[in-house]
């Protein structure tokens, strides 16, 4: 199936993207219609450790415990609509029959039962688990020892066929070249391996994930670039950490971009994934519904951008979060209050009007609060669409335009004094600066050279992109 | 959009990362860790300054004066030393680390190629990722920072089987194994590979971290000692190997990993 780029953008203005409002709204699951103006939460979470020990207490995890305690709570609290989100643990791919049909079966069984007792909207989210390994080979018929990339299409099917309203995944390609440029700083690196390598490989499977929603009258949500972009931004961390600076975890963000815009260019409708922050970039090309995650996502992990990532979002989600009691109930319950909350929050300010302030508001809290959170706020988000739509042709240009973009706004502010930056901060800039404007103009001049810079790295091998 | 003019941001959020940034530079901090002697000097400032190009000359000319051994311990590991100190006190970050450690690795090669036997190492540590776990690159910054202060390291990959790390622990008898996993649902293989290996009677420290990982967990089987970073790896591994075993590692954990949380 041929992808369709986008080359130019779906909004006019930075201005008209709002909160729970997208150009092409989505219907599906129980009475569900994301984007249409309302945002929906959505709640996401693990099992304990243990409840994977065989296929009955895992879907007695998932579904008698996890399942219902969330609905109950959403009724309890009067949301009209909820998402869930199932991110498939390991034993649900590697044996998706035993494993992984009874849950996906049982959880809209039960959701089904509160639709129609109650009539609140629900819908699920499965994103399934993507376990390919580099070193094994990531295309069917290279993995001889675990045969991941068909078992993943597997579990794909057999989600859709047996009550999952939206596919999605965190597509893991091109990570163990972003893995190790991430390491050394090494900006070209990083973006062969996240904005080529990772565009290809999605290339590969998204088009087959759209088939499996299609066949089975289901959507295909779309990606995120959780395996590199938020591992640049988890290692960044906040100012008692010192891992990478966070002008180099910026300048990925906008790479990855480019790169998870490829799941709706092969024809996923979204909502894209919460966890990938490129969300803001994603809508304002494309129009379609993002799902987001911030401050009520402190279950899982900090961000500095808690308030910010909230301006445009359709879904609003806690991230993850592993089932336990808390004094208010169970972890899921909880955290389902706090997102649901929120959610209110902002469905209350569309209906009084007061959106686009409550949207300023968001954004003003973190504008400057890291390089990340400056270069997502909308305003800038736009900016580094234009310049993704301005090469959309070109997985390697646009990537390249999306980075420089990012480095160049964060550059101009610091310059305004606004954007504060630390020393290493300034200095990782500049040097992100020379090294993008060093790049060749061409993608094949450039996957050469990256073909022999790189050729050592453990566990990259080109054929698993094709090359 | 509203005009933000007229927010005062001091009111909104503190940069505590630039009121703490170190006044002292690389160059300063180095002008008084790195050995006396002008050619293992020479050495440790490669590695400190990360001139990967440089090493293999500056190795060369220091083999006439000195013994592979004495380089390894007294110019490249050194040299690592003051690299590790500027990682602690935030002047660097971590890809200094890893760039440095590439450049030290490069000098130990050219001097192990001039040893006549093995080259004695402080200790030895098997590494692996859990079963269905894909997430590595705590484990890899985790090897360098063990390789840089000396140990040998036996790295197993990620998504390895239970019986397989068993299997390496029983064959390697290195003095520490390692574990690391970001999910709930595979770090449930650590009490497995504790168990399996205390059957075996191997009673060794099972340093584990990652993600989902918190330290009570990882003290609720035998043998298991958390860490919440990869910088901690060495500090404990060093303590281990001067003698504490996992019950004194839990019992000083907080002692131990104080500075470099």
């Amino acid at each position: 199936m041929a992808l369709k780029r986008y080359t130019r953008m779906e909004y006019g203005s930075p201005d008209e993207m709002v909160f729970g409002e997208a150009k092409y709204p989505v219907s599906y699951g129980l009475g569900q219609t994301v984007g249409a103006g309302m945002v929906v939460p959505e709640i996401n979470f693990a099992p304990r450790p243990g409840a994977e020990k065989n296929p009955e207490t895992l879907r007695r995890e998932y579904v008698d415990y996890i399942t219902k305690d969330i609905l109950d709570r959403a009724i309890t609290l009067g949301f009209p609509a909820v998402q869930l989100e199932n991110e498939h643990i390991f034993q649900m791919v590697n044996d998706p029959e035993k494993f992984e049909k009874p849950v996906v079966a049982g959880q809209k069984e039960l959701m089904q039962k509160y639709h129609d007792e109650y009539g609140i909207a629900l819908s699920i989210r499965h994103t399934i688990a993507d376990p390919r390994l580099a070193e094994e080979g990531l295309r069917p018929g290279m993995d001889k020892k675990h045969s991941y990339p068909e078992k993943t299409i597997e579990a794909f099917e057999v989600a859709a066929a047996n009550g999952a309203d939206l596919l999605s995944v965190e597509t893991m390609g091109g990570k163990e070249v972003a893995d190790y440029a991430i390491l050394r700083q090494d900006v070209r690196g990083w973006l062969f391996g996240i904005g080529y390598l990772g565009s290809l490989d999605m290339e590969w499977i998204w088009p087959q994930i759209v088939e499996i929603a299609k066949k089975n009258k289901i959507r295909a949500g779309g990606d995120t670039n959780c395996a590199g972009a938020n591992t640049s931004m988890f290692m960044a961390g906040g100012y008692l950490d010192k891992d990478i600076p966070r002008t180099f975890s910026a300048v990925t963000r906008a790479i990855a971009s480019a790169r998870t815009l490829v799941a709706w260019e092969a024809g996923a409708t979204g909502p894209d994934k919460d966890c990938g922050y490129e969300g803001p970039i994603l809508k304002s090309i494309a129009g379609k519904p993002t799902a987001q995650e911030g401050k009520n996502c402190q279950c899982a992990h900090a961000d500095l951008m808690g308030n910010l990532i909230a301006q445009v979002c359709d879904l609003w989600s806690n991230e993850s979060v592993e089932y336990h009691p808390e004094f208010g109930g169970s972890s899921v319950q909880c955290w389902l209050g706090s997102i649901g909350y929120e959610a209110a929050l902002m469905n209350t300010a569309k209906q009084l009007k007061q959106d686009k302030l409550l949207r300023d508001m968001y954004m003003a809290t973190d504008r400057y609060r890291c390089p990340e959170a400056f270069i997502l706020a909308y305003d800038n988000a736009y900016k580094i669409g234009q310049a993704i739509v301005e090469n959309g042709n070109d997985i390697y240009l646009r990537s390249k335009a999306a980075g420089m973009t990012a480095a160049r706004l964060i550059e101009e502010e610091n310059k305004a004094g606004k954007l504060k930056l630390s020393k290493h901060e300034q200095d990782m800039l500049r040097k992100i600066i020379t090294d993008l404007s060093a790049l060749p103009d061409e993608e094949s001049k450039f996957v050469d050279q990256c073909l022999k810079a790189y050729k050592d790295i453990p566990m990259f091998n080109p054929k698993n992109y094709g090359l | 959009m509203l005009d933000l003019k007229s927010v005062n941001y001091d009111r909104v959020l503190r940069r505590y990362d630039i009121q703490m940034e170190s006044k002292e530079t690389p160059e300063e901090l180095a002008g008084r860790m790195v050995p006396k002697d002008p050619l293992l000097k020479k050495i440790a400032e490669d590695v400190v300054f990360m001139r990967y190009k440089n090493v293999n000359d500056d190795v060369t000319a220091a083999l006439k004066n000195f013994s592979p051994e004495d380089i390894i311990e007294q110019g490249l590991i050194k040299g690592m030393d003051v690299v590790g100190e500027l990682y602690g006190r935030g002047i660097y970050y971590l890809p200094h680390v890893m760039v440095a450690a590439d450049a030290m690795d490069r000098g130990v090669k050219l001097c192990e190629s001039k040893m006549k036997g093995a080259r004695e190492t402080r200790g030895k540590v098997v590494m692996h990722v859990a079963e269905g776990d894909p997430h590595d690159i705590g484990k890899n910054i985790a090897a360098v920072l063990l390789k840089s202060n000396g140990y040998s390291v036996v790295d197993m990959g990620r998504d390895v089987a239970v019986s397989d790390v068993v299997a390496t622990v029983e064959s390697e008898k290195p003095q520490l194994v390692t574990g690391t996993a970001l999910m709930t649902t595979t770090m449930s293989a650590f009490p497995k590979v504790a168990e399996r290996l205390q059957e075996k009677g191997i009673n060794i420290p099972f340093i584990c971290a990652g993600g989902a990982v918190n330290r009570a967990y990882v003290e609720s089987y035998p043998m298991g000692v958390y860490a919440s970073k990869a910088i901690q790896g060495p500090t404990l591994a060093n303590a281990a190997i001067g003698g504490a075993d996992w019950r004194k590692l839990r019992e000083n954990w907080d002692k131990l990993t104080a500075a470099k949380e």
